[in-house]
């Protein structure tokens, strides 16, 4: 089964360059039989993939250690959930997955698409198979996961602790995913562009992938935030670690696309700019993948690192030197068909949406990259942590939240003063109050009361549009209430899932904002010893050290200290944090002992405890306790965030045209024929 | 505008003000009084006050079955380690470990570091000896190279890496200036010929042509 598989890579590379050139002919003659070739050619690329993965998945479950990947990755007494995980655990697997995940979402794109935009098609094809084969390629010359081992050892290494939480079964797929599909875009705009067919054509079939990409990374991002918080036991969820920002880049380019993207089907403007944002967030998301897997800048994402890293630089600069110049070459065939006919419209709001997406992406690769240019200029190393980037972005992260307001109360077009009183009037009141009731109470940190006072104001905004909107059907077709907002929704449900997406960027915010509260201290404590901890809400939390137990559990020897809570003098529970020694089957320690947290949540703030450690061997423990304010509003508010962007993209169902229907049908605009 | 959206402002600031932490407002003014040589707005990260001392040592410490299998032995915490002043100078220290992490996120995360806690060491030491809080950080400069800090300090070359992005901005506001400026240069100036004398531009909507109107807008909104 593993010679298959690694047959099955090899002649998917060569069904992949047969594939390109067959496609590249196609697209240049017109002929149909060359296009359905290079089509085919894909999904002949997916099977042998499968194939490939089913191998793959098959030596892991086996406990195949003859090869290296599995020995790597690991052993014989990993729980199954976390075996089926090492398939992208690891650098061969993760390319891989990649590539089969590709190959699926190409061969769904070309499935969905067939008798449409013949023109575009050829293409679509050659640049999803070149990209794929790329990733064949890297596997087949430099990072085989089928390779074998010169020897077979009785047990693999295992699975690195830290990567043994649910939330890695669920993150990575999700950020690859989101990665992964922004290449469907990516393929009908560089279509477009070689194609010449430069219409609204290609715009129409990437709608869908376009908020596809962006949900999978929003959620991939907000999952790698929720593992980092529960897993690494720092007590934070952002780090502004290199690879973090890789994931975070592509995001802030979609999003500026999805908001621009709606000006040139509404208008006939910006074509470029979209053009160059959907190049950008394609470039951007293998430059992840270049600074995840090369090493270039120091990362708490080592484990992934290989020296494939400079494949992608490569290709990147390839990719990005032939998207730029095919872009450059029909630059004048880009020219808008509208005007902007007013500074105060929607159209200017979005623009300078855009400017501070686009500014934000280039501070946040900026401060990624200035390590090395020092490097390069001064010979100087520095390091760029969270200080920089959050003294650079929260200001630049709340003007954002400022056009997240404004951005809905303006006009399409031109918005005229009285439009601009009617809608402004109640989100600047929500804006003022909020601040002058937060500076009366003396709230310590002005960005913070900054960020809640432009909450309040896109709060106010999102919940007028649905008022207004709601009260509109209620008036003119006399629906419920609850009905009028279902509808209101399932009508428009571009325009009110992106209202549903800035609330969850609100709560987000709310989230961010609380952490400028946050208290630690560390403390040692025997047994029936106690300490307490006053959350910025004045309440006391007081922990009394149960003790600290030790036993086996799975593949893991577990020390485990427990603590009493109670809160302002009520009993609230027990928390217990623990120590875990990962062993392999023969009772061997494997890596060094992780520590799991203990989190009591509620929606105003985290009890987040963490046990350091034993005193020399005794159940006098370390312990480290943290109050974390609304850290729920994150989770919570990426949840939300999902759901709106669930709302946009869902397809137009049966419902609101029988709906439509019936009341033609009642105004006596259709007659119904019995039979 | 309608009643239902005069009441979402003050519900919001209800909600607001029900689960924004107010850190200044309930921390005793003692707790939040300058006593270190940090400046203020660098304190207000961690004001808390200092938790109670544990009770009276009225309890037994028993001994670990495997201790060897619960991490590195700790040592008891000290009232130093805590101090707010010790925490703030290790949250602009990078642990040289490798980990990417700061030395007080680090000593307090990465219990297997043997660095951070070397380096936690040397601050405390470095206080003890009289620096000050930029003295402290200038030594480990010093010593470590700029890597050591977890900014670049903001002088030279380094001023790039603060100012670029806000250069962007602006550069981008000018860009995007241009660019709506060349729009309205191709926008028809003469006004339409009614217009000019004074006729209205359009005939009067009726109630139909208005309910289409709404109709189409609310299609082109969506």
């Amino acid at each position: 089964m593993t010679d298959l598989g690694n047959i099955a890579l090899w002649i998917a590379l060569l069904i992949g360059v047969y594939g390109s050139v067959v496609g590249i002919m196609a697209g240049k003659t017109g002929r149909a039989e060359l296009a359905l070739s290079a089509e085919r050619s894909v999904f002949v690329v997916w099977g042998l993939l499968a194939i490939a993965s089913a191998a793959l998945m098959r030596a892991l479950l086996a406990h195949d250690f003859t090869i290296e990947y599995v020995a790597a990755y690991t052993s014989r007494n990993l729980p199954v959930f976390y075996t089926w995980s090492a398939f992208y655990a690891g650098q061969k697997g993760s390319l891989l997955f990649w590539a089969i995940v590709l190959a699926t979402l190409s061969s769904a794109a070309l499935l969905l698409n067939r008798g449409k935009y013949r023109e575009l098609m050829p293409y679509v094809s050659v640049v999803l198979l070149v990209t794929i084969t790329f990733f064949i390629a890297v596997m087949v010359f430099a990072s085989n996961p089928f390779e074998r081992l010169g020897f077979t050892p009785p047990d693999g290494r295992g699975l690195n602790p830290q990567l043994q939480n649910p939330g890695m079964v669920i993150h990575p797929p999700m950020l690859y995913l989101g990665y992964i599909s922004i290449a469907i875009p990516f393929s009908f705009a560089i279509a477009a562009l070689l194609s010449g067919k430069l219409d609204t054509g290609w715009l129409a079939a990437i709608r869908r992938w376009t908020i596809l990409s962006w949900l999978f990374l929003s959620v991939g991002i907000v999952l790698g935030m929720w593992w980092a918080y529960v897993e690494l036991g720092w007590g934070g969820y952002w780090a502004w670690d290199p690879v973090e920002n890789a994931s975070l880049m592509p995001w802030l380019t979609m999003t500026a696309f999805l908001h621009s993207v709606m000006i040139q089907e509404k208008r006939g403007m910006l074509k470029k700019w979209n053009l160059g944002l959907i190049i950008g967030s394609f470039l951007l998301s293998i430059f992840g993948t270049f600074i995840t897997r090369s090493g270039v800048i120091s990362s708490v994402h080592s484990f992934a690192q290989s020296n494939v890293g400079w494949f992608f630089l490569v290709f990147l600069v390839l990719a990005g030197l032939g998207s730029f110049t095919l872009l450059g070459y029909r630059w004048p065939q880009l020219a808008a068909e509208a005007n902007l006919e007013s500074m105060v419209s929607r159209e200017a709001a979005f623009l300078f949406n855009n400017l501070v997406f686009i500014v934000i992406t280039f501070s946040v690769f900026w401060g990624t990259l200035f390590p090395v240019l020092s490097e390069w200029v001064r010979g100087t190393k520095v390091t760029v942590g969270p200080p920089f980037f959050n003294l650079v972005n929260v200001p630049l992260g709340l003007l954002l939240l400022l056009l997240t307001g404004i951005g809905p109360l303006v006009a399409w077009r031109k918005a005229s003063t009285a439009n601009l009183r009617r809608q402004f009037v109640w989100p600047v009141a929500g804006l003022v109050v909020t601040a002058a009731a937060l500076a009366l109470v003396r709230m310590s940190d002005g960005w913070a009361l900054v960020a809640y006072a432009l909450a309040a104001f896109v709060t106010v905004t999102i919940a007028q549009e649905f008022v207004r909107g709601t009260s509109a059907r209620h008036r003119q077709y006399h629906e419920a209430w609850p009905l009028a907002v279902v509808r209101l929704v399932g009508r428009n449900r571009r325009r009110y899932g992106g209202y549903v997406v800035h609330l969850g960027m609100v709560m987000l915010f709310v989230g961010f904002a609380g952490l400028a509260f946050k208290r630690e201290t560390e403390v040692t404590l025997k047994p029936g010893q106690s300490a307490e901890i006053r959350s910025p809400y004045g309440h006391v939390y007081r922990v009394t050290h149960q003790g600290v137990s030790q036993y086996e559990q799975l593949n893991r020897f577990v020390t485990a200290a427990s603590l009493d809570v109670y809160k302002d003098g009520t009993y609230i529970g027990v928390m217990k944090s623990e120590k875990r020694q990962h062993m392999d089957s023969m009772g061997q320690p494997t890596f060094e002992p992780s520590t799991v947290v203990a989190i009591r949540s509620d929606l105003r703030e985290d009890l987040y405890v963490v046990f350091a450690g034993a005193v020399q061997g005794t159940e006098e423990a370390v312990y480290r306790l943290t109050v974390n304010p609304l850290v729920w509003w994150v989770w919570y508010g990426g949840l939300v965030l999902a759901i709106g962007g669930l709302i946009s993209m869902w397809p137009s169902g049966r419902g609101p045209k029988i709906v439509a229907r019936r009341r033609a049908l009642e105004a006596g605009y259709v007659a119904r024929v019995d039979a | 505008m309608s009643r239902a959206s005069m009441r979402s402002a003050p519900l919001a600031l209800a909600a607001a003000l029900a689960l924004t932490p107010l850190a200044a407002a309930q921390t005793p003014p003692a707790s939040r009084a300058p006593s270190s040589r940090l400046p203020a707005a660098e304190m207000a990260v961690s004001p808390g006050p200092p938790p109670q001392a544990p009770r009276a040592d009225s309890s037994s410490r028993g001994r670990l079955f495997a201790p060897e299998m619960a991490g590195r032995s700790q040592a008891p915490v000290t009232a130093r380690d805590n101090d707010s002043l010790v925490k703030a100078i290790e949250g602009k220290l990078r642990c040289t470990c490798g980990c990417n992490l700061d030395v007080f996120t680090c000593r307090t995360t990465d219990f297997t570091c043997t660095t951070s806690p070397a380096m936690h060491r040397l601050v405390l030491a470095r206080l003890d000896s009289g620096m000050t809080a930029s003295q402290v950080l200038a030594a480990f400069e010093k010593q470590y190279g700029e890597v050591v800090l977890m900014a670049p300090p903001r002088r030279g070359f380094n001023l790039a890496a603060y100012f670029m992005p806000f250069v962007g901005l602006l550069a981008g506001f000018v860009i995007v200036g241009f660019v709506i400026r060349g729009w309205f240069r191709v926008r028809p100036k003469a006004p339409l010929e009614g217009a000019a004398a004074g006729e209205p531009a359009a005939p009067v909507a009726t109630d139909d042509d208005l309910k289409r109107l709404q109709q189409e807008l609310e299609k082109f909104e969506a």
